[in-house]
């Protein structure tokens, strides 16, 4: 899971120059030397894409396609939607995440393997599915509309396309955080004289913090750049995903790159602000 | 006061026990691994639920089944484990006020820190202390948050012995000074010594027996609680079918006037603690023993003298002392 992979990187190394930390004492064999370079050489490649994107783009360029009139509404609209799933995922896959965590539910691996199905679908096929679920002709679609509500190319559509992209990510990152807090804290704290959802409050939900803001993190990342669902079920409003597809389609390379630069701003600072709190915490609560 | 009555299904057996822990007692809950102890703290906490039973604790109702089950965040119990269980997020400080309410007594919080001598940690984190100190905090955090009943899960298990008994001495101290209820469960039998002024044997989910911790030892009521204490050999008594049980400690070496003495062949000796450990094998059994002494010439014969052993019938109950059958 991409949460479990970030969330297990180390806390930043320890400061001050001890026997045995810092880059020193790793590369003092061949091999040592070798595996460094291995992983610089990934971590290069893994940034590569984003390296690109400012070597090729001017501040010329950004700027014009940004001043273009009505190029930032799918930026607002990203924002928005994003926000609401967020909310989403909070309220529903916060208990989902606890309840699996604590083994609540009947049938665990049932609830797990769900999760995983829906986090291993392809969005695209996910997004055809939706259609033949929620889409006009279908019972809910139907249901929607006597509320003049549409499940097709609207914000609510764009919603559930994100929440589909984001969900799985969220459960499992939240699972793991609150798997990682000791029941037996939350039982000492109930026998102090909490009452459960004090405890949750005081014990459980400042201990799994630093796995949820991560898994919040993550969520978003896939929230905001949600394109597969999106392009089947909410082809309208443009999102940022999608205005860049379309600037691809219609004028080009080089005009839809100001957008992913766009994209990158907006998707980015979320996560990385949230793996370096938790990072943070993590190490106060170690020391 | 603490009165329990309660039938607790575990995956092995039932426990099924009844207690009755005057406030100020200490009652260490003695037994193997596995014998159900843990449930027994855990039934009186209110963290498993017992099948029927009931709980009282100073004359509140904790447990009636069916009809009551006080949570346990209002039932004043505080129960220690092994692990301190401090909160990792939260100083020294605020561990041990968080039991005591939104706005805890710096004062009364100051004082109880001082009293445990863990005045000057209370700005440190759980994670800046070390394993005895933690302790300390688990227990002031208990006594700050007002608990009417004391159960300790041995909790002091895997200290050194020195550290084991400070800590153990201040929880007598603290029974002592609020005059609450306390069990402490154990597994060996030094530790529920040196913490009770009453010994309950159990095994698997049984009370075998009560009673003053030196009256338990010496006059066990039955073959099977001979064992859990320590009694390690079992030779033939005089009467048909009984048998005397040999305890390693309550063993003298040669001839003596102050109970029946056993001749065998030494076949092993090594020292322990203080004294030697023999080995000595006699009418088909093998006894073992605590000398003071090391005995002399391995292969050798050796007479000891069994310190008014307890003798058990054919049906493994303790018999009766000859003297007291005669009055």
């Amino acid at each position: 899971m991409s949460t479990r992979v970030l969330a297990g990187q180390p806390a930043q190394p320890a400061p001050g120059p001890g026997p045995g930390r810092g880059p020193a004492r790793s590369i003092r064999s061949v091999s040592g030397a070798v595996s460094v370079g291995a992983a610089a050489l990934i971590w290069i490649a893994l940034l590569g894409p984003v390296i690109t994107l400012f070597v090729k783009l001017s501040p010329g360029e950004v700027m014009s396609a940004l001043r273009a009139p009505g190029a930032l509404t799918p930026l607002v609209v990203s924002l928005e939607s994003g926000a609401v799933t967020l909310a989403v995922l909070i309220g529903l896959g916060t208990p989902l995440g606890w309840l699996m965590a604590r083994g609540r539910l009947p049938l665990p691996r049932l609830w797990e393997a769900g999760v995983l199905a829906a986090l291993l679908l392809p969005p695209l096929v996910v997004g055809l599915l939706l259609v033949f679920m929620v889409g006009p002709l279908a019972p809910i679609g139907e249901a929607l509309a006597k509320f003049n509500l549409s499940a097709t190319n609207t914000f609510l559509a764009l919603v559930i396309a994100e929440v589909y992209e984001s969900a799985p990510y969220y459960v499992l990152g939240a699972q793991a955080a609150f798997a990682g807090v000791d029941p037996r804290l939350e039982e000492q704290a109930g026998l102090l004289g909490d009452r459960p959802a004090r405890v949750a409050r005081r014990i459980t939900l400042p201990l799994a913090a630093p796995g949820l803001a991560m898994a919040l993190a993550v969520a978003w990342a896939r929230a905001i750049g949600a394109f597969g669902a999106v392009i089947i079920i909410a082809y309208h409003p443009y999102g940022l995903p999608l205005q860049i597809w379309t600037t691809l389609q219609e004028t080009g390379l080089p005009t839809a790159l100001p957008f992913a630069l766009v994209l990158l701003v907006v998707a980015l600072p979320l996560p990385l602000a949230a793996y370096f709190w938790s990072a943070r915490a993590r190490g106060r609560v170690r020391d | 006061m603490l009165e329990a009555e309660f039938e607790t299904d575990r995956r092995e057996f039932t426990v099924a026990l009844a207690l009755s822990i005057a406030a100020g007692e200490r009652l260490a809950l003695f037994g193997p691994s596995g014998s159900g102890k843990t449930t027994t703290l855990e039934t009186l906490a209110g963290l498993v639920a017992p099948r029927t039973g009931r709980v009282t604790l100073a004359g509140r109702v904790l447990t009636q089944t069916p009809r009551r089950a006080v949570p346990p965040w209002q039932r004043g119990v505080g129960l220690l484990r092994q692990d301190p269980g401090l909160f990792p997020h939260l100083t020294v400080g605020q561990n041990l006020g968080y039991g005591a309410g939104a706005h805890p007594d710096r004062e009364r919080v100051g004082r109880i820190a001082a009293q445990l001598g863990i005045g000057g940690l209370l700005d440190r984190r759980p994670g800046e202390v070390s394993g005895g100190q933690a302790h300390r905090v688990a227990l002031g955090r208990l006594l700050l948050a007002r608990c009417e009943a004391l159960l300790l899960d041995e909790p002091y298990t895997g200290l050194d012995a020195v550290l084991r008994r400070d800590l153990t001495d201040l929880v007598r101290a603290v029974v002592a000074e609020r005059a609450v209820p306390a069990i402490l469960v154990a597994h060996e039998l030094a530790q529920a010594q040196a913490f009770a002024d009453r010994l309950a044997v159990i095994d698997r989910g049984r009370l075998l027996q009560s009673g003053p911790p030196d009256e338990v030892v010496r006059r066990p009521a039955s073959r099977r609680v001979a064992e859990l204490v320590g009694y390690q050999g079992f030779v033939a008594g005089a009467g048909p079918g009984t048998v005397m049980g040999v305890h390693p400690e309550r063993v003298v070496a040669g001839h003596s006037d102050r109970g029946p003495v056993l001749t065998g062949k030494l076949t092993a000796c090594r020292p322990a603690g203080a004294g030697w450990e023999a080995e000595l094998a006699t009418a088909g059994e093998t006894i073992r023993c605590l000398l003071p002494e090391r005995p002399p010439g391995d292969g050798g014969e050796l007479v000891i003298t069994l310190l008014d052993p307890p003798v058990f019938g054919p049906d493994g109950v303790l018999l009766p002392r000859p003297d007291q059958v005669r009055a």
